[in-house]
């Protein structure tokens, strides 16, 4: 079993040339997700998600506090999907899959053939990504991400950058994927909705990276934007969206 | 254990919503195709030709030189004791060229390596390869021919210092230019080392190197040329100034002749093709989707 625990992790940015000033990015983020669950770190722009995922990746080190992401006992295998679909572009789809893939033989190729199956992209495998649409281009990051085989799937806003209906299609993609899979996921966004529908629990980020709210999310899959349970419990997050900042507010003025 | 291990296959995700399909090709009119373009020129410069030559006795005529041409290659007499030599100098020449290229090209490959993938390397390298590349090639003609004489070494040196900076400034560059996600993408799936060496700097830099080794196999020809013209008792650019030398303007501008028929052979059928071929996956066309394509 999967368990991602994060304890008191802060991350400071130092002043640059460019940016005399140093900037907290995470500032005390707790946090424990175990098991085959989808979490959503639901959080504005600045508060320090994009950071996260890259310290509990192993891409970054935080500057205090400690991760730790195991499976069993040893360090977990990891997935990562990106905002951007970060593929080789002079590499074909196909290549692009097996270039993260370390055990080399014919049944990495046919496990990166059924990745690309999953995502409606069979046709494509022996084309380059350039040649795809962007939408396309992000189906292969989610199915290089599953290739691996990864004990914890790490999702950094990859439906940001898409237009409302690519990123519905992807996330009916990626929910049937992860109901196949049932990854322990953490998945990073600034959209309530996309939150709600795919997450078994949010997260909420405040700007200055700290975590100020856990929210249970009990419905049944799959979901779709229109439910009214969904609506529900958008809502519910949104409320409390407004509660955290009118108290950040409040404290502003009072000191 | 990997899920795809027991599912091999997915039908129900097999349909693509739209099928890329090529765009159709435009038709280009026969004045705009390159071979057409490039005849033009040849014929301009041919007409050129005859004409400084109808207008100065020191110009050779194209018949001329195309006859001089001719003994040089068959080996026949060009009057009084002197022969035709074309394969002798030619060979000499090539071994020299190769030997170069053969150190140059792998030396300044390396040096870009280290120059795009370190920045320590690339505070002390950086500046001195770049002084190394603006100056010109007749710089290191003159250099090899003092530093070794009359010989085989000084053509061989003055081909190797040509050719290394033009490999180390095109492959760094390439290398400097890659997408730093790529390699945050590499790092976050924890690609082996050599695999990241192979696939993403050497293949995201292919196109660069590739344009190192053409700049750095014409620039080292003319080092090549200009040593053996001032510094060597043999090769073709020796045998050039032999005829100038001997004021039989047919035969030196036979021999310039040869020198950029050469470089243009080896432009057209090897380095062109290469670039292509490095830069295949930019050359792609266009797709369009089927209607009904949402992403």
């Amino acid at each position: 079993m999967a368990t991602i625990l994060i304890e008191n992790l802060t991350k400071v940015y130092p002043p640059t040339p460019t940016y005399p000033q140093q900037v907290q990015a995470l500032g005390g983020v707790s946090m424990s997700v175990t098991g085959n669950v989808f979490v959503a770190v639901l959080g504005p722009s600045g508060s320090g998600k994009t950071t996260l995922l890259n310290i509990v990746a192993g891409v970054e080190e935080p500057t205090a506090g400690a991760v730790r992401v195991v499976q069993d006992g040893v360090p977990a295998q990891v997935g990562y999907v990106f905002q951007e679909p970060r593929l080789l572009p002079w590499r074909s789809v196909l290549d692009n899959m097996l270039y993260v893939q370390n055990r080399k033989s014919d049944r990495s190729k046919r496990e990166a053939e059924f990745y690309l199956s999953m995502v409606g992209l069979s046709d494509v495998a022996h084309l380059y990504p350039a040649q795809l649409s962007a939408g396309m281009q992000q189906r292969v990051g989610i199915a290089r991400a599953f290739l691996v085989n990864p004990d914890v799937l790490l999702m950094d806003e990859p439906f940001s950058h898409m237009d409302a209906l690519t990123g519905r299609s992807l996330r009916d993609y990626l929910q049937r994927i992860w109901a196949h899979t049932r990854k322990t996921a953490l998945f990073v966004t600034h959209d309530v909705g996309e939150a709600v529908e795919l997450a078994d629990r949010i997260l909420m980020l405040r700007p200055g990276g700290v975590v100020f709210d856990d929210i249970p999310v009990n419905l049944q899959r799959p979901r779709r934007p229109d439910d009214a349970a969904v609506r529900a419990v958008e809502t519910e997050v949104l409320r409390r969206f407004d509660s955290m900042e009118a108290a950040v507010r409040f404290g502003d003025q009072r000191n | 254990m990997s899920y795809a291990a027991d599912l091999p296959t997915a039908p129900e995700f097999s349909q693509a919503p739209g099928t890329p399909q090529s765009a159709p090709a435009q038709a280009v009119h026969w004045t705009r195709k390159p071979w057409f373009i490039n005849a033009l020129a040849v014929a301009i410069l041919l007409v050129v030709w005859q004409y400084l030559n109808s207008v100065n006795e020191r110009v050779p005529s194209i018949n001329e030189v195309v006859s001089f041409l001719g003994v040089e290659l068959g080996g026949g007499s060009h009057g009084g004791v002197s022969r035709g030599e074309f394969w002798g100098p030619l060979s000499i020449s090539l071994q020299r060229y190769v030997i170069g290229l053969a150190i140059g090209v792998p030396v300044g490959g390396l040096l870009g390596l280290l120059i795009g993938g370190s920045r320590r390397f690339r505070s002390v390298l950086n500046d001195t390869v770049l002084v190394l590349l603006v100056l010109p090639s007749v710089v290191w003609a003159f250099t090899a021919s003092l530093w070794f004489g009359i010989g085989s070494t000084a053509p061989v040196v003055a081909v190797v210092l040509t050719a290394v900076p033009f490999m180390a400034v095109n492959l760094s560059s390439g290398i400097r230019g890659l997408d730093p996600g790529l390699a945050l993408m590499s790092d976050a799936f924890r690609v082996p080392r050599l695999r990241r060496a192979t696939h993403l700097l050497v293949g995201g830099a292919l196109s660069n190197a590739v344009t190192g080794v053409r700049l750095a196999l014409m620039t080292s020809w003319n080092s090549l040329l200009i040593v053996e013209w001032f510094g060597t008792a043999s090769g073709v650019g020796w045998r050039a100034k032999h005829w100038y030398d001997a004021q039989r303007f047919e035969g030196f501008v036979a021999w310039i002749l040869l020198f950029v028929v050469f470089i243009t052979l080896l432009d057209w059928l090897v380095l062109r093709r290469l670039e292509h071929r490095s830069t295949r996956w930019q050359q792609q066309p266009t797709l369009t989707f089927a209607e009904g394509e949402v992403t």
